[in-house]
């Protein structure tokens, strides 16, 4: 297989027949402990009503963003996006402060509750398997899929087939590559049959949230400072109200008090 | 449910049950050495072996990742058919099954009583001693006749075979009888075949019946229908169930179960009458078609509408769609039809339905068997001449079904009366008819009438809980198996890794009891690999070569054009069978009315999910935790009537039994069935994962016979529900 500039996948819902190959792949290739996993079946599962009925169901696990909020978050530098398009995380940094959880749009990084400060590696996520890629052979899930509702590539040629998928069968998908632009762009694109939050999937703009987030984060140390100098000069402002105030109401004691001080 | 031990954990627990033998064990050194000869492991032991996976019987080829020594990862072997590079859940979970911390490790003999699971361990000499003296005594006692033998199909089935004829025993169990008789009986009728090869890429029609291929996974057929509907086939879903392959179909039919037949009879009544079948087909390459057209014309869409809840235009649309596809055209078979008394005739009417649009050698092709020319085989003396009848029939009571493949729950029965003789010992290998066998309670009954049982198998499955010597197997991939023929190749399944504790090939096992039964004529090989080699010898090739490429070509059919024949009595696609009318059956297919639920009874449905494997897989730590757990489904209209709601604890009962589960309230199920996922509810607390999870569908089920086929009538069974 070759290498790609931007690593990506299409997971295609109408292909996906939730037999979960995929998690056991991953559990197993990433050796995750058994109360653990990195991917999940997402999605409403059955919708309607007996007998008009259909199912929805999605692979769901890191996106890969192309401007990760996670790694935005971390205080700490725990997160890396390598140029090829992984989002990385390295257990050894994190301190376990979880805000990278709070950050992602996606709800995927996960925080393992069961273990403590010493134990270390508090978060976990899919790593799109850069150990199988950098050899050339595609993460597990992909490798495994019975029926190639995840496929692997340049992210450009995949964004090229599902807009062609879409072309060929208008009337079996959702006009929209969901990811394409969400977020920012994420690595993993998703065709569906069914509106995208009813494969629970967040709606979001193209502008990623970090830039939102982190438009905020300029403003924060002028904001302190700022905000430092008011109250700084609130306090002045009232000490020296407070000390005309008492000037004011005694002024017999006052002149005596330099004398006493003197004592 | 999820433990919380990581899998590095459980892998260290498995070393600690293995006892001292089985840590940081490494390849047998012969098997590293060739290996890292061909460089298939670098010089700390680790690489990619091909072999075969053992999940299921549809055996796809893998890529077992070694690293110093241990599994830890199983990739799809892209040269493999079966496979094409990819692995169902089951496939990929294959390495739990190697190291499940239940594995039993050493030969084990009963102390208690039956069923209590107190078992003291014994080395091979004396485990086989003892089964072997109780052979021989039963054998010199009652006759060899007395002797069952049973297993699933597998690699070994031969030498399995050899040895139960080597015995002398007519007595043999297989699972089929409870799969699918009536679709092998049926092809064998109608194409003279057991079932003809199927091809998905040019189809533009597809009829599924019982066959739930998205959950009932067999990797390559499952990607090649997955690809089909890609393209737009249009696939009608017959199922009172909303599968996951319902889910994905054009067109879902929640059919009134046991009425299949009747819906294929108004197909081919459409199609008959309308004259749209492939005439030139039909004239030249199938018999008996007048027969068909005189009895079928009773048969309209309206009839068929009343019976099968299907309206009567929905039929007349599809039989018209569907002969306007052909020869692109197919009514896949399934496997899982052989539901009721009448789905022999069902599987008729489907093969008949195929023949009619004349797709073969466009969907359906001959059958490529699996024993094929081409390889050898050790020499093989004579069988002694058997005498005594069958316990289970055939043919005397099933003249249709091959022998090959008998009627099993006949057999269990038969152990059970006495009649015609008594059974006294039964000899299993992977295999759990506990579990497997309808009306669990006559089962269990029956092995009460034998003096003595032995089970082979990896695990304490619930037979061997039962049974007086449980003998250890060697995982799939801690074993050789004679090879396995695919097409044009013949592939091989080899160890990847040194057995657990003390497993052995079943290559050896028969081998070495063979020899204790003075039977060792007939097993002559020395060993698994010479086994191989002796498999090999005509083609030239040395067994390093095939460890190291994972199969071998055989040479070359010859690929010039001919007419095509079919094994059957006119040489033609049998539309009227002869041989069924001279068995006093209806010679063309005729509607047979199924048994309905009373009042206040649901029909009860089985099938498959993805995850489990009939009743083998339920212990695999990693399809457990990624598996939904074991409930009955039930229509939520029906729920609500009846004032239950989900989750809510329920008492099934059927003729043969009652079990407690939890209700799954969903809307996927037609209101007149509820559905229990089969395999759960296992008796072995040798199985830690999976005991006490679930219910056992066989507790319920009901015995009923095809007469024709042999098959078990396995949703013909009527259940109430009440909660608890």
């Amino acid at each position: 297989m070759t290498k790609f500039t931007q690593n990506a996948f299409i997971f295609d819902a109408t292909r996906c027949i939730d037999c979960r190959a995929c998690m056991v792949a991953c559990s197993v290739e990433n050796n995750i402990a058994m109360d653990k996993t990195r991917i999940w079946v997402a999605g409403i599962g059955l919708k309607g009503e007996y007998p008009r009925l259909e199912r929805a169901s999605m692979v769901y696990h890191c996106m890969h963003c192309a401007a990760p909020d996670c790694l935005s978050a971390c205080p700490v530098g725990a997160y890396n996006k390598r140029d090829d398009g992984l989002v990385l995380y390295n257990a050894k940094k994190c301190i376990g402060c979880r805000y990278c959880m709070n950050a992602c749009p996606f709800g995927v990084p996960h925080f393992d509750f069961d273990k403590g400060l010493i134990e270390g590696a508090f978060i976990d996520k899919c790593t799109m398997c850069p150990q199988r890629i950098d050899i050339g052979l595609e993460p597990a899930c992909v490798a495994t899929c019975p029926t190639d509702a995840l496929v692997f590539g340049e992210r450009a040629d995949l964004v090229k087939e599902a807009h062609a998928r879409i072309q060929a069968h208008p009337d079996r998908y959702v006009d929209h590559v969901y990811g394409e632009t969400e977020n920012g762009g994420t690595s993993y694109l998703i065709l569906s049959h069914v509106p995208f939050t009813e494969l629970g999937l967040p709606a979001l703009g193209s502008l990623p949230v970090k830039d939102v987030s982190e438009k905020v984060m300029e403003f924060t140390i002028p904001f302190a400072l700022g905000w430092g100098a008011v109250l700084t000069a609130t306090a002045v402002g009232v000490h020296l109200v407070n000390q005309k105030k008492e000037a004011n109401a005694k002024p017999p004691v006052e002149a005596e008090e330099p004398a006493e001080v003197k004592k | 449910m999820p433990s919380s031990i990581s899998r590095r954990d459980f892998l260290k627990i498995s070393g600690v049950a293995a006892g001292a033998l089985a840590l940081g064990k490494f390849l047998p050194p012969r098997a590293a050495e060739a290996a890292r000869l061909y460089g298939l492991l670098d010089a700390a032991s680790s690489g990619y072996i091909p072999s075969m996976c053992e999940m299921c019987v549809w055996r796809c080829g893998l890529l077992a990742k070694v690293e110093t020594g241990r599994v830890v990862k199983l990739e799809g072997n892209p040269d493999h058919p079966h496979s094409n590079g990819k692995l169902c859940p089951r496939g990929q979970s294959g390495l739990m099954n190697t190291y499940d911390p239940d594995r039993v490790l050493t030969p084990l003999v009963r102390v208690g009583k039956r069923g209590e699971g107190k078992f003291r361990k014994a080395s091979w000499d004396e485990a086989l001693g003892i089964v072997a003296d109780n052979m021989l005594s039963i054998k010199n006692k009652y006759g060899p006749e007395a002797m069952i033998f049973s297993t699933t199909h597998c690699l070994s089935q031969f030498q399995f075979e050899n040895l139960l004829n080597a015995y002398g025993s007519p007595n043999y169990g297989t699972q089929r009888s409870l799969c699918f008789n009536a679709m092998i009986v049926s092809n064998l009728m109608t194409y003279g075949m057991e079932e003809p090869n199927r091809d998905y890429s040019q189809l533009k029609y597809i009829i599924l019946t019982g066959r739930n291929l998205m959950e009932a996974i067999s990797t390559s057929e499952t990607s090649a229908l997955s690809k089909a509907i890609d393209r737009g086939v249009k696939v009608v879903a017959l199922d009172p169930r909303f599968t996951k392959t319902a889910a994905k179909a054009t067109e879902w039919l929640a059919i009134r179960p046991g009425t299949d037949l009747a819906f294929h009879l108004a197909l081919l009544n459409v199609i008959v009458s309308e004259h749209l079948y492939n005439a030139p087909f039909v004239s030249s390459y199938t018999d008996g078609f007048d027969k068909l057209a005189g009895s079928i014309s009773q048969y309209t869409p309206e009839w068929a509408a009343g019976i099968t809840e299907i309206p009567a235009d929905t039929i007349r649309r599809i039989a018209r769609e569907f002969a306007a596809a052909a020869p692109y055209a197919m009514a896949h078979n399934g496997w899982r039809t052989s539901n009721f008394v009448n789905s022999f005739q069902t599987e008729r009417a489907i093969a008949i339905l195929n023949a009619l649009v004349g797709n073969w050698n466009v969907a359906m092709f001959p059958a490529s068997g699996e024993e094929s020319s081409g390889l050898g085989a050790p020499p093989q003396p004579s069988y002694p001449r058997i005498s005594a009848q069958r316990l289970d029939g055939v043919p005397w009571k099933y003249p249709f079904v091959p022998l090959k493949i008998g009627v099993f729950q006949e057999l269990r029965d038969a152990a059970l009366s006495g009649m015609p003789y008594q059974a006294h010992g039964w000899f299993i290998s992977r295999q759990n008819p506990a579990m497997s066998l309808p009306d669990r309670g006559r089962t269990l009954q029956a092995f009460g009438k034998m003096d003595f049982i032995v089970t082979i198998d990896i695990l304490m499955n619930d037979t061997a809980w039962f049974s007086d010597v449980v003998l250890p197997e060697a995982s799939y991939l801690e074993r050789y198996d004679p090879l396995n023929i695919v097409g044009d190749k013949a592939f091989i399944r080899q160890p990847v890794i040194e057995p657990q504790g003390e497993g052995k090939s079943s290559l050896w096992i028969y081998k070495e009891l063979g020899k204790l039964l003075g039977l060792g004529d007939y097993f002559q090989y020395a060993d698994d690999e010479d086994y191989l080699k002796q498999q090999l010898a005509p083609l030239g090739v040395s067994l390093d070569d095939v460890r190291q490429k994972g199969y071998v070509d055989l040479p070359a059919e010859s690929t010039e054009f001919s007419e095509p024949t079919w094994s059957t009595p006119s040489g033609k696609i049998e539309i009227f069978s002869s041989t069924l009318a001279q068995g006093n059956f209806a010679g063309v297919p005729q509607w047979e009315e199924p048994p309905v639920p009373a009042a206040g009874q649901f029909y009860l449905l089985t099938g498959k999910v993805a995850q489990f494997t009939q009743f083998g897989t339920q212990n695999n730590q990693l399809l457990h935790k990624y598996s939904d757990d074991p409930r009955l489904w039930i229509n939520a209209a029906t729920a609500k009537s009846l004032g239950l709601a989900d989750n809510d604890p329920v008492e099934v009962t059927s003729d043969a039994g009652k079990v407690h589960i939890r209700l799954q309230v969903t809307q996927a199920i037609r209101p007149d069935c509820v559905y229990l996922t089969p395999g759960f509810g296992h008796l072995s607390r040798g199985l830690t994962t999976a005991y006490g999870l679930g219910a056992c569908d066989s507790d319920l089920h009901v015995t009923y016979t095809d007469p024709i086929s042999g098959g078990q009538a396995l949703s013909q069974t009527f259940v109430t529900v009440k909660k608890i």
